[in-house]
């Protein structure tokens, strides 16, 4: 039987580790529950380490996908049960409709037809989309995508006005069998829900956000086209507030450092300083965490003066009831006062939580104390990479990805010697 | 001393890693060992509290270095004393910000958690802040490390009692679980003593219109309570003018080396600081233990109801023309003065002690149950007011056998607090008043 890797989750581990295998010569799957490929990555606006748009790093992903013939990839697909093991696991693999065939063109006459609206999750909500919808611009596939939950009863207005019979309403949920040799587990993250910390007012003062709606409102393909608005009267933003650990390292919340809110926070501040000359950005920490090579991207930031850094976390938001503004409580611990300030937008350095935490596993999976996947529990032949295994940022999953992609080779050697002594 | 600008970052180091390891070499000598830091302003905070003068550097340009000396036996007592968790305070500052209590100018308790960590004893104990704090515990409640300030500042407070109320030792006995029994023989002995002087455990029945009934006073007069009592009360007033005189100067010295001296010495705020607790304005600030205001008021009332019963008592037994009435000795008259703030006082206290009790529970899950330094508190009270209610009621029921050893256990109840408020739980009263002083007098009050 042929060696096939199977891939769950189709992130930026996921993919990395399904394109390194498979260009090492492994057949690859990728499960994907999302109606695209790329997770949260596609989310951001730019990323770390080179502040380029994530798009591009993406799109080469994308190219190697198309070019390898290795490599298949299932979206809107749940792996329900596996079993077996090393060299001869047996998926079993859900894939929900589409409901739009690979004839879509992505002309768009569906969704102008289209009479109903769903919260647009890839935007945090921050917008509605239309029933049928194009995930974001740079889908892939790029196809669009029914919403049958948003529809109205009997509606087929965007069956009805689509040229190319892409849409077949009457899509059913498939069921199918993947034998796989070895399984690399990329399920990724969510953002915590900042809703659950008690005291900074998330989801209840409007221009509290939290660090992933921040990334869209700066994206040009976002809910404000890139301009950095505040949710509750679309003002431009000029002064601008970080919470770090927001929920993060806090037994009431998650008891664990995050990672990547300190850099993705002082990226941020870039967003509204390089947009903005006149605008300001106060980032509240307790202590920041810019490890490595980073620390030159921390200096850059102290060096500009309409940045301030300011020692002490804030642990009370409220509004000011004339503007909107948030105002934040502080204690300023170096400069020892307890000062409450108010700003036009606030955001929340929100961690991330293992996105396989608390969900029922097709396979045994050991967790450790945070919901992380503890690589150490798991079978032979099945690994994990990225944020399922721990919180990191893009350039450290993707090379956790490769060493799942390694470890898939080693399986496959090991196969093939015990072939080979037969 | 140091230049401004070192000043002001006074507490700039929040790393609890730097708090010297209870295992290092300094443990085994005492803190007689500095423990050199890398963090120069820490490090100057630490300096000033200890009082030793900071290195200066040839080079005006690099910051001179620093050496703290930490009390380590002082932080394993801190641990020891309730605070058990100050190790795990990383000074992210939320405790200071969700604390209703705190003036904004140099907030606690963050500042106070990390002195504690670095066994800045010195400092603590002349902070006003250890004693400002009501323990309202919205900083254990919210604290992300779980390292419960609130517990942390009481233990501190507790701790500073030896060096305000002279002798310690007694501070240090009180505050001390294994030597319970030994500081309650000290009362149950002095009124044994006096019943045996000038009392007797034998006593007849009263006479003439009380005939054949228990009166109290043959087992212990009028002027042999008030003569023991009395004495016991002065001399712990004694210790609490001393010990307010005490705290008073290390604070005035302590806020002369933070770099903000204090001048004046309080007597104008005494007034507004009375109002203030009369009112308790603080307690009804606090978030996670809001209740807290209520039952405390009601114990801070009985407690004053009953020390009139007493005040009245005096007046009837004693100046008889004051009141048109005939000089009497007890028991009085169910509807007199005496008998009114007594039965008012015992009410408030039974309805005070019962919901404190109760809050404790209520709270627990989120704030904890409390220390022993509470319970201590509330367990005296709880036996002052059985053995109060159970010797009016013995007397009424007329069960020598049960109403003289209750009365007498309710005497030394009374006499353990005499003697133990200026070291128990019960010097918080004052300590906390006076910390209020001195806060409204530095201008540094909480904006109400």
């Amino acid at each position: 039987m042929a060696d096939k890797v199977l891939v769950i989750g189709g992130g930026i581990s996921g993919i990395t580790a399904a394109v390194e295998a498979a260009e090492a010569g492994l057949e690859t799957v990728i499960v994907e529950k999302n109606p695209y490929l790329g997770g949260r990555v596609s989310q951001l606006y730019k990323y770390f380490p080179k502040l380029c748009p994530p798009y591009c790093g993406l799109e080469i992903n994308f190219r190697r996908i198309k070019q390898n013939p290795k490599i298949s990839y299932f979206t809107l697909a749940e792996v329900e049960s596996i079993s077996g093991s090393e060299g001869d696991f047996t998926a079993q693999v859900r894939v929900n409709p589409r409901y739009v065939n690979e004839k879509c063109t992505n002309c768009g006459e569906c969704a102008a037809a289209c009479p109903a609206q769903r919260a647009d999750d890839y935007n945090y909500g921050m917008k509605s989309t239309t029933a049928i919808y194009l995930p974001h611009d740079l889908a892939f596939p790029m196809r669009y995508v029914l919403d049958k939950s948003a529809c109205g009863s009997g509606c087929q207005a965007c069956a009805d006005a689509c040229a190319y019979g892409a849409i077949d309403l009457n899509m059913e949920p498939k069921t199918m069998e993947i034998k796989a040799s070895s399984i690399v587990m990329a399920t990724g993250w969510n953002p915590y829900d900042a809703s659950r910390i008690e005291n900074l007012g998330f989801g209840v003062i409007p221009n509290v956000i939290t660090n992933v709606m921040m990334e869209r409102l700066a994206a040009p393909n976002g809910p404000t086209k890139g301009r950095i608005l505040r949710p509750s009267d679309g003002k431009e933003v000029k002064k601008i507030a970080f919470a770090q650990c927001a929920g993060s390292r806090d037994e009431n919340n998650l008891p664990y450092c995050s990672a990547i809110c300190c850099m993705a926070s002082l990226k941020q501040a870039t967003y509204l300083r390089d947009a903005d000359a006149e605008s300001t950005a106060e980032i509240f920490y307790i202590d920041l965490r810019a490890p490595g090579k980073y620390e030159d991207f921390l200096r850059r930031l102290q060096e500009d003066e309409n940045v301030a850094l300011t020692k002490g976390k804030v642990a009370k938001i409220e509004e000011d009831a004339a503007t909107g503004d948030p105002v934040v409580t502080v204690e300023d611990v170096l400069g020892g006062g307890k000062i409450r300030k108010q700003f036009d937008l606030v955001v929340l350095a929100a961690g991330m939580e293992p996105a396989a935490k608390g969900v029922k596993m097709p396979m045994a999976v050991s967790f450790e104390g945070n919901g992380f996947v503890d690589g150490d529990g798991l079978a032979a032949g099945i690994s994990v990479c990225g944020v399922a295994r721990r919180p990191d940022d893009v350039s450290t999953s993707v090379q956790d990805a490769t060493s799942a992609a390694l470890a898939c080779l080693q399986t496959s050697a090991r196969a093939l010697e015990t072939a080979g002594g037969n | 001393m140091a230049d401004e600008s070192v000043e002001n970052k006074e507490e700039s180091t929040g790393a609890p890693e730097a708090a010297p390891e209870e295992n290092a070499p300094a443990a085994e000598t005492g803190s007689t060992a500095a423990v050199a830091t890398a963090e120069a302003e820490g490090a100057e905070a630490a300096a000033e509290a200890e009082g030793t003068v900071a290195e200066e550097a040839a080079e005006p340009a690099v910051a001179p270095a620093k050496m703290i000396q930490p009390d380590i036996g002082f932080v394993r007592e801190v641990i020891g004393a309730g605070g058990t968790d100050l190790k795990k305070c990383f000074q992210c500052a939320t405790c200071s910000v969700v604390c209703n209590i705190t003036p904004d100018d140099h907030p606690f308790p963050r500042k106070e958690m990390i002195w504690a960590q670095w066994g800045l004893k010195e400092k603590l104990v002349a902070d006003p802040d250890i004693w400002l704090c009501h323990q309202c515990n919205d900083c254990t409640a919210q604290c992300p490390r779980d390292a419960k300030p609130g517990r942390v500042m009481q233990a501190v407070a507790k701790m500073s009692i030896p060096s305000l109320s002279k002798p310690g030792f007694l501070a240090k006995g009180i505050g001390n679980p294994s030597m319970i029994a030994i500081m309650t023989a000290l009362p149950l002995i002095i009124v044994g003593l006096a019943v045996g002087l000038l009392g007797s455990f034998n006593p007849q029945r009263g006479e003439g219109e009380h005939a054949g009934q228990i009166v109290y006073g043959q087992f212990l007069g009028h002027w042999p309570i008030v003569d023991v009592f009395s004495t016991f009360f002065v001399l712990s007033i004694i210790i609490f003018l001393l010990g307010i005189r005490n705290y008073w100067v290390m604070m005035k010295k302590h806020a002369s080396e933070e770099g903000s001296p204090v001048s004046g010495s309080g007597m104008a705020q005494v007034g507004p600081v009375i109002g203030e607790i009369a009112a308790h304005k603080r307690f009804g600030k606090c978030d996670e233990t809001k209740d807290r205001k209520v039952s405390h008021l009601f114990i801070l009332y009985a407690f004053v109801l009953l020390f009139l019963a007493t005040v009245t008592s005096t007046i009837y037994t004693d100046f008889p023309l004051l009141w048109g009435g005939h000089g009497t000795e007890s028991p009085y008259p169910t509807l007199s003065l005496v008998k009114l703030f007594g039965y008012s006082g015992a009410i408030a206290a039974v309805i005070g002690i019962g919901l404190i009790t109760i809050n404790r529970f209520k709270h627990q899950a989120k704030v904890g149950l409390g220390s022993y330094f509470d319970w201590q508190l509330i367990v005296m009270i709880i036996v002052l007011m059985l053995t109060g209610i159970g010797s009016a009621a013995f007397r009424l029921a007329n069960i020598g056998v049960l109403a003289y050893p209750t009365y007498f256990i309710h005497l030394s109840t009374v006499m353990f607090l005499f003697i133990y408020a200026p070291f128990s739980k019960m010097a918080h009263m004052v300590y906390r008043a006076t910390a209020m002083a001195f806060a409204r007098t530095a201008g540094r009050d909480t904006p109400m």
